[in-house]
């Protein structure tokens, strides 16, 4: 007999997670599958930060970009509160300390750019203050002399990616929710009431078979998968995936307790709970592609030399106690944005009942992205304008 | 750019990089020891008064193998080094990056065009409540202690396991004058010629036949007792281990009966070897979980190339098969890689090279039948006080509530992303086999469907600050190849 749901949720990382959890809390019948494990990819592959200032990303390209990304800010502000409120929702550790994020400069030009970012920032309601050498003595005193300021936002931190994902998942199991893993969807068809979809499970032996399921809805939380889930609905949801690197430390007694960026470096750093130094920033990898150049998303990706080594020279640079601190491992965690570097969040147009949530900080907004996907699911109208993250905003006579 | 980089001075690697230096590639052989050998054949420090290597019997041709390759002028060696991963650069197309550390010499970038991994085993640990205390030990670390440093535990010693290598070491221990109160076998009595037939391939020894009743009977006459069916439930002790526990197992290794104790101060533990593979597992090689030979050993194809183009391995990365079959592996390896370099091979030399692993096959795989570890059994030995990732310090308990709180988990790279178990600095070398067994028991799967650990660069820790020399020029041999780039031994 054919299974029912009132949402399958396609992903198994922390938006697919918080998306199966709050669906279900609300009432509804869920399913959430992945095609490998919970937490295997982008969600459990970051390095956790929770930043709510405009990246270094975002503002290298110039200021006409910075306020483009800027225009997300309404969601930032949003995940900030929702973070700050989870563990107490979830009844589980999820690592969240929101303890303060520093954005460091060490010339002219980058200081003004953090005095653009803030007054940018401001205006959009996040509280931004711009730290000198003096207070950085005071607040920072790891930070390398040569450091001459820092922007520092109150509500940015960390979450720990290790934890976060399987715990809500726990807390979906618990709230009614289905979970299962080496569970891939690979076909739907409208039916009267929705969709059905088949999925391919690997079972403990071994062996695949097909298990067939309806489903009201469907939520695609896949990252980089997105696009080629998208197919399946027959809509075109484009994508750009980024290979990035990441390194992590040995343990070594607490010295940071912030999240740092740099205004002028790829480089983002902090102190995890377990008391390693997390290591990253957008250092690009290489991404695996097939014979005919389409991204293999199941293969492993390859490290950089050259940025392993910017990324080590950036951190030792800006916290020079990490020289000798040893490092246990650089990998690389694939990740999603959209062309516009803006989310792609709401229905997915010409597929009643599909809904999509990736690109651009999917960690840090999980809990909004998944917030909004379940009023649209429940029919109700979200409290963020979605229209910025229009899905189909790049389709051909687009009007947005 | 070197034509081949090897990756471990043992029977395989040596015996390739002869190989492929008489097919005239350049060379280059990285290896973390200060001499070769590798770990079964390792050479105590030029320093040491007798510095001569005795390979056991059976072994002879090591000491001509560790002769010609030290001796030969055409080979680069890179010896106190470690190979900490390996990367492909964009402004190298056709080549490989290896990247190598060392304590205090920071990190290296060597291009090669075909890389080689003879990276050998190590001791299968073993996860039991107290196999963390001082004076625990691994029958393949006190034989390398006892032989090339001449360092031999002081007090009372149980030797523990399922390999015959444990005789040896019993062996080892009697001839330096160290009380050796029992042997205990989990199996069901390997009969003496099980033993006999086994001991040609050990990776650690002897063909020598005529030797092993000898052992036996030094055994016996020192009024050893060797046991079977009989397992090591824990080791006790408050500062160090003082009491070991045995008890009765049946053909399964199950505990069957009472544990009776043993008072000790050393516990030496011989369970087999595992297949060193984090390099291979870096580098993005596939692998297969074969239990016989060694748990997760690296797949390749009939000339020992793996799946990752121009990366070949040889020797226990394959399947553990000790060192006869591991020279020739090597032999062959170096075949197959002056071929895939275009070199001129002849098919007689490759009918010889695999005529040798087929003779080498026939002792490695009555060995591994007979001594197939039954990890199952093994997993359950871990109590919930249990240690069983020591660099993270999370015991079987903190596993099994995870497991059973976590229904959607079932691969062990997604336990240790949540339990920390394989994240610490041995990368997993010490707790896969548990943890495996822990997920497989818990999840009635098997092993294999489990996965395995993924590894990382660098595959052994280095300072933050030597990895920004990862992006260095890459080295090249000595363009004459003479041993200009040889490095100072």
């Amino acid at each position: 007999m054919t299974e029912r749901y009132d949402v399958v949720v396609v992903g198994g990382g922390l938006l697919g997670c918080l998306t199966a959890w709050m669906a279900a809390r609300d009432g509804a019948h869920v399913l959430l599958v992945d095609k490998d494990q919970v937490n295997q990819h982008a969600s459990g592959q970051n390095a956790g930060s929770l930043h709510f200032q405009l990246e270094y990303r975002m503002v290298e390209a110039g200021e006409e970009a910075a306020r483009v990304a800027a225009e997300a800010m309404p969601l930032h502000l949003d995940a900030a509160g929702m973070w700050a409120r989870m563990e107490d929702e979830i009844g589980e550790p999820l690592g969240v300390r929101q303890t303060g994020g520093l954005m460091v400069a060490e010339n002219s030009g980058q200081v003004g750019m953090l005095e653009f970012k803030a007054e940018l920032e401001r205006s959009w309601g996040l509280d931004v203050r711009t730290l000198d050498r003096a207070e950085l003595d005071d607040v920072a005193p790891y930070l390398s002399r040569d450091i001459v300021a820092a922007n520092l936002s109150a509500l940015e931190g960390k979450a720990d990616a290790r934890i976060a994902a399987p715990a809500v998942g726990r807390a979906a199991i618990a709230a009614g929710a289905t979970v299962r893993a080496r569970s891939r969807l690979v076909g739907a068809h409208r039916v009267p009431t929705g969709w059905e979809v088949t999925l391919r499970e690997t079972d403990r032996a071994g062996g695949e078979r097909a298990r067939t399921v309806r489903t009201e809805a469907v939520v695609l939380a896949a990252g980089v998968w997105t696009t080629e889930l998208g197919r399946v609905f027959g809509a075109e949801l484009p994508t750009v995936p980024l290979a990035l690197t990441m390194t992590v430390t040995s343990k070594i007694p607490k010295f940071i307790p912030h999240l740092v960026q740099h205004a002028g470096a790829r480089l983002s750093l902090k102190q995890s709970l377990d008391n390693t130094v997390l290591i990253g920033g957008g250092w690009p990898a290489r991404l695996m592609r097939d014979a005919n150049g389409v991204p293999a998303f199941d293969r492993k990706h390859q490290l950089i030399p050259q940025s392993i080594a910017g990324n080590a020279r950036a951190a030792v640079n800006t916290v020079p106690a990490l020289e000798r601190v040893p490092a246990v491992r650089s990998w690389v965690g694939a990740t999603t944005v959209a062309p516009d570097q803006l989310p792609l969040v709401g229905a997915v147009r010409g597929a009643p009942g599909v809904f999509v949530a990736t690109g651009g900080s999917a960690f840090t907004l999980g809990p909004s992205f998944a917030r909004v996907l379940t009023d649209l699911i429940a029919g109700r109208s979200p409290d963020i304008d979605l229209a910025p993250y229009d899905p189909a905003r790049f389709a051909e006579g687009s009007v947005s | 750019m070197f034509d081949l980089a090897i990756i471990g001075a043992g029977p395989a690697g040596m015996s390739a990089a002869l190989t492929a230096a008489d097919h005239g590639l350049t060379v280059v052989v990285i290896d973390e020891q200060q001499r070769a050998g590798g770990q079964i054949f390792r050479q105590p420090p030029e320093t040491f008064a007798g510095s001569v290597l005795h390979p056991t019997a059976g072994y002879g041709w090591a000491t001509e193998l560790i002769r010609r390759f030290e001796a030969d002028p055409r080979l680069t060696t890179e010896f106190g080094w470690s190979a900490i991963g390996v990367l492909h650069d964009d402004a190298e197309p056709d080549g490989l990056c290896v990247a190598i550390n060392h304590p205090e010499h920071g990190t290296r970038m060597i291009g090669a065009r075909r890389l080689l991994i003879a990276t050998g085993a190590y001791d299968l640990p073993v996860a039991f409540p107290g196999w963390t205390l001082p004076g625990v030990m691994t029958a393949g670390g006190v034989q390398t202690l006892v032989k090339a440093q001449k360092i031999a535990p002081v007090g009372d010693v149980v030797l523990a396991g399922a390999h015959p290598l444990l005789l040896l070491v019993a062996d080892l221990l009697i001839r330096d004058g160290v009380p050796v109160r029992e042997v205990a076998f989990a199996q069901s009595i390997p009969t003496p010629v099980d033993m006999l037939r086994a001991l040609g391939a050990v990776p650690g020894h002897l063909r020598m036949l005529t030797e092993t009743g000898a052992i036996l009977a030094r055994l016996v006459r020192k009024r050893v007792r060797v046991s079977s069916r009989t397992i090591v439930t824990a080791a006790r002790g408050t500062e160090h281990v003082s009491r070991i526990e045995l008890a009765r197992v049946d053909r399964r290794w199950k505990v069957t009966g009472a544990p009776r104790e043993v008072a000790a101060s050393h516990l030496v533990l011989g369970y087999g070897f595992s297949a060193s593979t984090e390099l291979a597992r870096q580098i993005g090689c596939e692998l297969v979980f074969d239990s016989p030979r060694g748990g997760w050993v690296v797949a390749h194809d009939e000339r020992l190339q793996t799946s990752v183009p121009g990366v070949f391995v040889a020797g226990e990365p394959t399947g553990v098969a000790g060192a006869d079959q591991s020279r020739a592996e090597g032999t062959l390896a170096g075949l197959g890689i002056a071929a895939s370099l275009g070199r001129a091979v002849p098919a007689a030399a490759f009918a010889e090279a695999e005529r040798g692993i087929h003779a080498s096959t026939r002792f490695s795989a009555v060995v591994q039948s007979i001594f197939e570890p039954v990890r199952g059994a093994l997993g359950d030995l871990a109590t919930r006080e249990t240690t069983v990732c020591r660099c993270e310090l999370v015991t079987r308990g903190e596993l099994d509530d995870f497991l059973e709180s976590s229904p959607f988990v079932s691969n062990v790279n997604a336990v240790k992303l949540s339990c920390r178990t394989g994240m610490g600095p041995c990368q997993g070398r010490y707790c896969e086999n548990s943890v495996g067994a822990i997920l497989a028991s818990a999840r009635e799967q098997t092993i294999g469907l489990g996965g395995r650990f993924s590894a990382h660069l660098p595959i052994k820790p280095v300072p933050v600050g030597d990895l920004r020399d990862l992006d260095a020029v890459t080295e090249q041999p000595a363009s004459d190849g003479s041993d200009t780039g040889r490095s100072a031994s």
